[in-house]
This record gives structure tokens, C-alpha cells and sequence, in this order.
């Protein structure tokens, strides 16, 4: 009990002398912060985009004939052989005739003297809607052409490729962002603490002399990181989610029309980015006392 | 020693030597000791070594060579954390004071028993009560750097005293005091030496030890000379 008594007024104490110097890396970690969760965002929204393509992102594999239960059962363990996949059904030629019939409404007459089983049949396979997945279409489809009496697969090859080389790209900006915020949050961390030893040296020199445990030091500039980080990462936040605001108000029309929707984080991955931001201030000072103090 | 000896025993020194560079003997060879509940004045002329001595007593400097024991810890291998709890046991009064010039009086002499986590109404009590017995009870929230020397010093004290240590150390306590407040500082060190606290006091002034059984030992040229009475010090005395 006294003990958090004492380190906090510690703590106090060394914030009232030093916040002066601690207001440019607050700034600081607010900016990468929020960098960091504006691309990480656009990076989930971008999933949650590609979820909706449902249709497009089935694969139909065309087979060369009617399969039976054994064999759909063979083709479903082979299948997820490869990968787990969402669903998988299949299309009899029978099914097929049906649909491309009703397909074709008021001209359903062409097909009068075509027999009923021209269409092949078919397994379709709805992948996954995980980036994972994704991303292994190619190679499913390519996997799904050697099994035996296959004759065809078919997905929306461009549509996937383009969606998979722009997730990419987002992939490796997020993580540049991550690494930037990682580097930029322990520098300014290591900075800010450098500055208020400097002006607590003697403050410091002192406390050892009269026997303050090394806890009794490091705690507070420990407490005064995560402090940082969660004020940083707070404010961060806050302004994302403004800027959030300002950007669906003005794609609202867009959105209205069902092209585009854009979401904020949910509470669990909000907090969590949080609690990431002061343990990584709180471990970046932690480390910077460790060097600069030697206690 | 016996286990009993050493129970009884605060200070141990043997065969301590402390050279500074490029050849100043600061201490050379000093076996000492000193048990619990005793009051000593250490003397010497300026430059004798006092100072050093009671450097390497609390743990700021090490010796070249020798053994320091304190309470029964060893100096040469006690971990950081040990010193740093044996430092809240001993209350220190620096020949320079080492006081934060931009902090209140209250505020120094706090430091001392805010690192033992004592609560704000004992230190707010403690601090209250060696000011007016140091006669410096108007200064309590005055700035320590704007004090004169002798305020300061007395502060400096109050601040050792404070969180009742078992060993007090003070290096030319009264050096700036006229003699009837070196009498203050003098009796308030009585009193803890009443209640068992064991004292070792650095000075030339002459004044406050020269009375009828005190008991004082003497360093010259960084070696003990004379031990007024001879028993409590032990020369040339190897490690026991
Ligand atoms: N850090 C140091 N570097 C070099 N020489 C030192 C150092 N500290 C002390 N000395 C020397 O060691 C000797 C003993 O110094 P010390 O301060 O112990 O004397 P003292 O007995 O306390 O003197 P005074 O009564 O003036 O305070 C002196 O000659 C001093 O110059
Ligand atoms: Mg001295």
C-alpha cells in the first residue's frame, strides 16, 4: 500500500517537473498510432470487402461425369485435402439444365430439342473468405485440375489476382507502418526518459544514496511510459475514428448505393490495440532505464 | 569473532586501504571497529581521511583493499538490492550536504523515509519534530537552496536522523554552527544515542567531544593513531 503510495507520488512528481518535454513525444506516438491504424483499417475493411464477393470467389469445377455418393465423398475428402473450405456442393446435370433454363426466361423455347443432360456436372467450392484462403486460390485451382475426371476449373481468375496483389500491398504498408510505430514509439520513449534523468539527475543520485530500491526508481518512469502509450495510443484513436466519420460522410452516397461500405474497428480489436501501445511504451522504457540509469 | 561478538559488533574494518590517483594515501591499513550502541567522534586534521572513511563505510566508494562489514553484511559482496535496503538503515549527514537546492526543506528531509515507505502522517510528524528540535521549524517550507550554510547543514542532519536509523553517520556535523546550535544538533544526537542508535561523528571540533568519557579515535596521514579508550579499535588485526 505505501509502496504505491510512494511510487505514484513519485510518479507525479516527475510528470509535474518533465511534461514539458514529454508533450513531443506524446505528439509523436499519437502520429505513428495513428498512421499505423489508419492502414491497418483500410486493411481490414479491404477483407471484409473481399467478403462480400461471395459469387465470384467460388471456383466451379466441371467434371466429366456424374459423380455418385461414394465418389462426391471422395472428391469432399480431397478437396479438403487441400485446404478447409466453406462449402461444398454439388451440381448434377440435371440441376444445371434447371438453371440455365431459368436463366433464360421468356426464351426457354431453345432448348426444346437439346437433351436435358448436354451440361456437365459440377462441384462448387466456396473457399474460405480468409486472406489465407484467398491468397492459395491459384494453387487450388490448380490443384483441382489434376483430380481425376476433372475437364475444367473455373473462378474469377483477374478479379482474384488483382484483389490478392492489392491485399498484398496493403499487407506490407500495415506492417511497414507496424514497424515504423514500433521504432518511432521506443525511440521517442528512450528520448523522453533521457530527458527527464537529465533533469532529475541529482533528484536520482540522491534516492540512491538514502537507499531507494531499484523498483522504487524504475517504477515510475516504468508507469510514466505506459502513461505515454496509453494517452498516445487514446488520442491516436480518437483522431481515427474523426477521421473515420469524415471519410464515410463523404463517401455516403457511394455507400448507399451498396459499393462500398467501411467499418471502424470493434471494441475488442480497438482495446487490444490499445493495451499493444502501452505495453509496448511501458517495455520500450523499460529496456531505456535498464540502459540509461544501469539500476 | 564469535557469533555473539559479531552480534554485538556494527562497524568492522580490516586492514582497509584507499589510494586516490596518482599516489594519495587516503587511508592506509585500517582495522577498526566499532559495536553497536556506541557514539564516536572521529578526528583529524583536513585531509586526514575522515571523509573517505565514511564514504566507504556507506557504500559510495570501495576499498583497494580490506574488509568493510556493516550489521553483519559484507561491503565486497552484498548484491545492489542489500546495499540499497542497508543504505535505509543508515542515516548519512554528507560533509556537502547533497540537499536538492529546488526543493522545500520538508521535501529533502522526506526523501529519507519515503524510499522505507513511511506513511505521510509519520513523515509529516518526524519532519516537524527534529525542526524544532534543530530550532528550524519556520523553515519548513523553504526552499533548501535558499538557506544559509548552517541552515543547510542542520537540515542534512534532520534528514539522516529522520527515518530512525540504526547507524548514524556524520561527517563535520557542526562545521558551520556556532556553538549553541552545534549544542542542538549535539543533544538530538545524545537522545538517539540514548535509544541505541550507534553513532560515528567526523569533526575537528574540538568543543563537542572533548568531555569526560568520550570516546574518540584519531587518523592521521590516513592512519588510525590514537584511540581514546584503546579498546575499541584493533590495529594490525587481520580478518577473524
Ligand atoms: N576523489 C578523490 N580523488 C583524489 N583524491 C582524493 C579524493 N577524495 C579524497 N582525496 C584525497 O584523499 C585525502 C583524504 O581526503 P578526505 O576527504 O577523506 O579528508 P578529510 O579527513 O575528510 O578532510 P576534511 O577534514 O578537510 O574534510 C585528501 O588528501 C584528499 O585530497
Ligand atoms: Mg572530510
Amino acid at each position: 500500500m505505501n509502496f504505491l503510495v510512494a511510487v505514484f507520488s513519485q510518479t507525479w512528481r516527475s510528470l509535474v517537473k518533465s511534461w514539458r518535454s514529454q508533450v513531443l513525444s506524446l505528439v509523436t506516438i499519437t502520429l505513428s498510432i495513428l498512421i499505423f491504424t489508419f492502414f491497418y483499417l483500410v486493411y481490414n475493411n479491404a477483407l471484409q470487402f473481399g467478403n462480400r464477393l461471395d459469387n465470384d470467389l467460388r471456383l466451379i469445377v466441371y467434371l466429366d461425369e456424374e459423380p455418385d455418393q461414394t465418389l462426391q465423398q471422395e472428391y469432399r475428402h480431397k478437396i479438403e485435402k487441400f485446404d478447409k473450405v466453406e462449402r461444398i456442393e454439388f451440381v448434377s446435370k440435371l440441376e444445371a439444365y434447371d438453371r440455365f433454363k431459368g436463366q433464360l426466361d421468356d426464351s426457354q423455347d431453345v432448348l426444346k430439342d437439346i437433351p436435358k443432360d448436354f451440361l456437365p456436372s459440377s462441384i462448387e467450392i466456396y473457399p474460405r473468405r480468409s486472406l489465407e484462403s484467398l491468397s492459395k486460390i491459384k494453387e487450388f485451382s490448380a490443384y483441382l485440375e489434376n483430380l481425376p475426371g476433372v475437364l475444367k476449373v473455373q473462378y474469377g481468375r483477374e478479379w482474384v489476382e488483382r484483389f490478392n496483389s492489392f491485399i498484398q500491398l496493403l499487407q506490407v504498408v500495415v506492417f511497414l507502418s507496424g514497424g515504423l510505430l514500433i521504432m518511432t514509439t521506443t525511440f521517442m520513449i528512450g528520448h523522453s526518459i533521457r530527458l527527464t534523468v537529465f533533469s532529475r539527475k541529482n533528484e536520482l543520485e540522491l534516492l540512491r544514496l538514502v537507499g531507494a530500491s531499484n523498483s522504487y526508481i524504475r517504477v515510475p518512469f516504468f508507469l510514466e511510459g505506459a502513461l505515454l502509450g496509453l494517452l498516445g495510443s487514446a488520442a491516436g484513436m480518437a483522431a481515427l475514428y474523426i477521421l473515420f466519420r469524415w471519410i464515410r460522410a463523404a463517401f455516403a452516397e457511394t455507400a448507399a448505393q451498396g459499393m462500398f461500405s467501411f467499418s471502424f474497428f470493434d471494441t475488442p480489436t480497438a482495446a487490444m490495440i490499445i493495451v499493444l501501445s502501452v505495453l509496448l511504451c511501458a517495455g520500450g522504457s523499460f529496456v531505456s532505464i535498464r540502459k540509461i540509469l544501469s539500476v | 569473532m564469535s557469533g555473539e561478538e559479531k552480534r554485538l559488533t556494527m562497524i568492522d574494518l580490516a586492514r582497509v586501504s584507499k589510494t586516490f590517483p596518482p599516489d594519495v594515501h587516503a587511508l592506509a591499513d585500517v582495522s577498526l571497529r566499532i559495536r553497536r550502541g556506541e557514539m564516536i567522534f572521529l578526528t583529524g586534521q583536513s585531509g586526514a581521511g575522515k571523509t573517505t572513511l565514511l564514504r566507504m563505510l556507506c557504500g559510495i566508494d570501495r576499498p583497494d583493499k580490506g574488509y568493510i562489514e556493516i550489521a553483519g553484511s559484507d561491503l565486497s559482496r552484498i548484491s545492489d538490492n542489500e546495499l540499497q535496503k542497508l543504505r535505509r538503515r543508515i542515516g548519512v549527514a554528507y560533509q556537502d550536504f547533497k540537499l536538492l537546492p529546488d526543493k522545500t526543506v520538508a521535501q529533502n528531509i522526506a526523501y529519507s523515509m519515503e524510499v522505507s515507505y513511511r506513511s505521510r502522517q509519520f513523515i509529516i510528524s518526524r519532519t516537524k519534530q527534529l525542526l524544532t528540535e534543530l530550532g528550524l521549524m519556520d523553515k519548513l517550507d523553504a526552499l533548501a537552496g535558499k538557506l544559509s550554510r548552517g541552515e543547510q547543514q542542520r537540515v542534512s542532519i534532520a534528514r539522516a536522523v529522520a527515518n530512525e536509523p540504526e547507524l548514524i553517520l556524520a561527517d563535520e556535523p557542526t562545521g558551520n554552527l556556532d556553538a549553541e546550535t552545534a549544542g542542538l544538533v549535539m543533544q538530538l544526537f545524545r537522545r538517539c544515542n540514548e535509544e541505541g542508535v550507534t553513532l560515528l561523528i567526523a569533526t575537528h571540533d574540538q568543543a563537542i567531544y572533548d568531555y569526560p568519557g568520550s570516546k574518540i579515535v584519531r587518523i592521521e596521514n590516513g592512519r588510525l593513531a590514537i584511540q581514546k579508550p584503546p579498546v575499541i579499535a584493533k590495529q594490525g588485526e587481520g580478518r577473524a
